[in-house]
């Protein structure tokens, strides 16, 4: 290699990570093979117009929880994986928040017909909550048809957020004391939905 | 000169030429740097970090591509560190205007602790960024966070060395990494 080439190459690697267009807290957090494929992973998703920062808070919260870089990067892809399917089943016009919401829920088992009708129903107003309220209520161990069933009918209804909310607490409360969760009756929203 | 020679020093310019415009190349940086940047630098100022070896040799290296006339036209936010910076706590949000961001209360009952924080995905998972305040003497600890409207993964760091996560919200339905990780949906 000659001088030139050597001194252009140096002062390619003397870029930061910011400059080059990695995002700093990867290179800060990964070693640099493992921060280099999550990157790719970002970049590919902002190429697809896919939200990029959960990618980058899967490897964040791999890197503290001290995960491999394997598991990381292989979850990553495959968060990335879902975010694609998400904005498959809602389409192009999905905020990012809805987008990784419906990521969640494909994740936990939910079909993307679910997510489809749900949009269909509250086509005006946004998603996130219904969303994680279905995620949520799968992961506390009601069946997907059930849970399902349960969402859509509040949307159908035109229920505000707050009510799929306390559709999830009652359902929390149920699992918690020890009754088969199945589907909650709904009653109204008494709890504000985070303060907790 | 030889042929050879000749089409060495021609590969050379073309390299040095694609090298040079991708260095010129603007950068667009994420909005939110300054914001990360400042996180970072708290961050790392409450833990008393080390600097990391290898940027010496980054300063070496860039003091080699100046001599050499190759301009860097972009400032470099994460590398400014002072030492000695302030240590404070960073909460998520906090001093930013935002109209759509609500007051989130994480309370966590953790008796026999001496110091508890929540990493999550507001916060980059940093457990210096966040940490938990003990109120009363019972053992709970809590923390007001300032969070937009979504869905977050989020878990207590107990004493520096156990996880647990938020038993008033569900767990998250996935576990990539084997650690007790709860869902927060803000609304």
């Amino acid at each position: 290699m000659s001088f030139a080439r050597w001194l252009a190459l140096s002062a390619l690697l003397a870029l930061p990570a910011t400059a080059r267009g990695q995002d700093a807290r990867l290179t800060e957090r990964l070693d640099a093979a493992t921060a280099s494929q999550v990157q790719q992973a970002v970049d590919s998703a902002k190429g697809a117009g896919l939200p990029s920062e959960p990618l980058v808070q899967k490897a964040l919260e791999g890197a503290t929880l001290g995960a491999s870089d394997d598991r990381i990067v292989a979850a990553v892809q495959s968060l990335h994986g879902q975010l694609r399917r998400a904005r498959q089943a809602l389409g192009g016009d999905a905020s990012d928040a809805e987008l990784t919401a419906a990521a969640g829920a494909l994740r936990a088992g939910l079909e993307p017909s679910a997510l489809r009708r749900l949009q269909s129903l509250r086509p005006d107003q946004p998603l996130v909550v219904p969303i994680a309220v279905l995620t949520d209520l799968v992961a506390e161990g009601v069946p997907p048809a059930e849970a399902t069933r349960s969402v859509l009918d509040l949307a159908r209804d035109g229920r505000p957020d707050d009510e799929f909310v306390a559709l999830r607490r009652q359902a929390q409360r149920r699992g918690a004391g020890g009754e088969p969760v199945g589907r909650p009756a709904l009653r109204p929203a008494a709890d504000p939905p985070v303060d907790q | 000169m030889s042929m050879s020679a000749e089409h060495d020093d021609a590969l050379d310019d073309e390299v040095l030429r694609q090298v040079v415009s991708e260095l010129r190349r603007p950068v667009r940086l994420d909005p939110s740097l300054d914001r990360r940047a400042l996180d970072q630098i708290r961050a790392e100022a409450t833990l008393r970090m080390a600097p990391r070896p290898d940027r010496r040799w980054r300063a070496w290296l860039a003091g080699a591509a100046v001599a050499a006339g190759v301009g860097l036209a972009v400032v470099l936010p994460d590398q400014q560190r002072p030492a000695g910076a302030p240590a404070s706590p960073v909460t998520v949000e906090q001093g930013e205007a935002s109209s759509d961001a609500r007051s989130v209360r994480l309370r966590l009952a953790a008796p026999a602790s001496s110091r508890v924080a929540v990493v999550g995905d507001f916060n980059d998972w940093d457990p210096a960024a966040t940490p938990l305040r003990p109120v009363g003497d019972g053992g709970t600890w809590i923390v007001e966070l300032r969070l937009k409207p979504g869905r977050y993964h989020y878990t207590f760091l107990i004493d520096g060395r156990r996880w647990a996560r938020d038993p008033s919200e569900p767990p998250a339905a996935e576990s990539d990494f084997g650690a007790p990780v709860s869902v927060l949906t803000v609304s």
